[in-house]
């Protein structure tokens, strides 16, 4: 074989290879069998709040879960209209995130932040003409925080950081008395 | 000619995605941190890693999540070898370190104890801290390693840090803890 041939078949393999590797890394996402979302979605219902159990050696929704954290978490969808997402915040610690389904974080405070014990979020869809990327505080009326979210579907994870193991009973019994739900009268006033 | 260039572009990409490159993470002793996990408009690289880990991080600007599988030599943590983790006191809202085998599993053992952290961990009267990883019962804050094999940690931190600067995590090496083998069994 001539040199120019060997040549031209190094070159070629690394051109093929370049494109699998563009193709791996941009399509793995997308297959990912064991993201996030779709570990919760075996778990959860949709616009329900569901505190996981504490993460042991035995059990973990999540990999790498905090064994001293204390998760609850909401699948929302948004499509049948905006959703209500009620908790008692215990503790500074306490943080509030919203997630896409492919786990872009597009919002979080926290409990410092808020500055209060007890927080509604009405999470709705960004509106078209928005020009915010990701989301925002559109409004914030009293303990109502309005969230925008870039897409219909998405997760809310309110995480309780505990100061010590014996917090653990506690923040779980607050955390169960979170809620999400599609009901959103009574605040529903403050919109539009 | 085909299946080189599979292995190829099927290695380089499962390395880039796993391990990080200069580009996705930083590395400050022992530990790493994928800088831009869960921002908007991440790179295609961290958006695979976050998808195949599972995990759903904050972004940087309210967390940091450090993970380290060496001690600061370099060398693999491994369960039966005991370690002393030490760092200064961390100016942050909260931060927690917690010890896993390779597979992101907590480590069954007798204490129940998988993490310590600013609240609940022992520490000198200048804030700084001493974490002993050890199979065995250690005095102060003794973190068991049980019938693990390898080891991995993690040190969340929450709220705002003197590191939270787009440029990168580089502000963090005197503050990140040191992984100091003690001995081995």
């Amino acid at each position: 074989m001539s040199m120019k041939s060997s040549w031209s078949i190094v070159l070629a393999t690394l051109a093929m290879a370049g494109v699998i590797h563009i193709i791996t890394v941009l399509v793995l996402p997308t297959f990912a069998p064991q993201n996030a979302a779709t570990r919760l979605l075996a778990l959860t219902e949709t616009n329900k709040m569901l505190v996981l159990p504490a993460a042991t050696p035995a059990h973990q929704s999540l990999p790498l879960m905090a064994p001293d954290i204390r998760y609850a978490v909401c699948r929302f969808d948004l499509r049948n209209g905006p959703v209500r997402l009620s908790t008692a915040i215990e503790e500074d610690l306490w943080v509030i995130a919203f997630y896409t389904l492919s786990g872009v974080n597009f919002y979080t405070i926290s409990g410092g932040d808020l500055k209060r014990d007890k927080i509604d979020f009405i999470i709705a869809p960004q509106a078209e003409a928005a020009v915010e990327v990701g989301a925002s505080i559109l409004d914030e009326i009293e303990d109502v925080v309005v969230i925008s979210s870039p897409e219909q579907q998405g997760i809310a994870v309110v995480r309780a950081p505990l100061p010590g193991p014996s917090y653990a009973q506690r923040t779980e019994l607050v955390l169960s008395r979170s809620s999400c739900t599609h009901d959103i009268s009574g605040i529903d006033r403050i919109r539009q | 000619m085909f299946v080189t260039a599979l292995a190829l572009g099927l290695g380089s990409g499962w390395y880039l995605i796993e391990q990080g490159s200069s580009l996705t993470t930083a590395r400050i002793g022992p530990w790493s941190v994928w800088l831009a996990a869960g921002r908007p408009g991440a790179d295609p690289y961290t958006v695979a890693h976050v998808a195949r880990s599972g995990r759903l991080p904050i972004t940087s600007t309210n967390a940091m999540y450090f993970f380290a599988r060496t001690d600061s030599e370099g060398e693999q943590l491994l369960a039966n070898c005991e370690y002393a983790i030490s760092g200064p006191r961390l100016e942050v809202t909260w931060w927690s370190l917690a010890v896993y085998d390779l597979a992101g599993r907590l480590i069954s053992n007798k204490a129940e104890r998988y993490s310590f952290s600013k609240t609940d961990a022992l520490s000198a009267t200048d804030g700084s801290y001493r974490i002993v990883l050890s199979r065995t019962a250690r005095a102060g804050n003794w973190l068991p390693t049980g019938e693990a094999k390898r080891l991995q940690l993690v040190l969340r931190v929450y709220g705002p840090h003197p590191w939270t600067d787009s440029s990168g995590a580089t502000d963090a090496s005197a503050l990140l803890p040191e992984i100091r083998k003690l001995r081995c069994q």
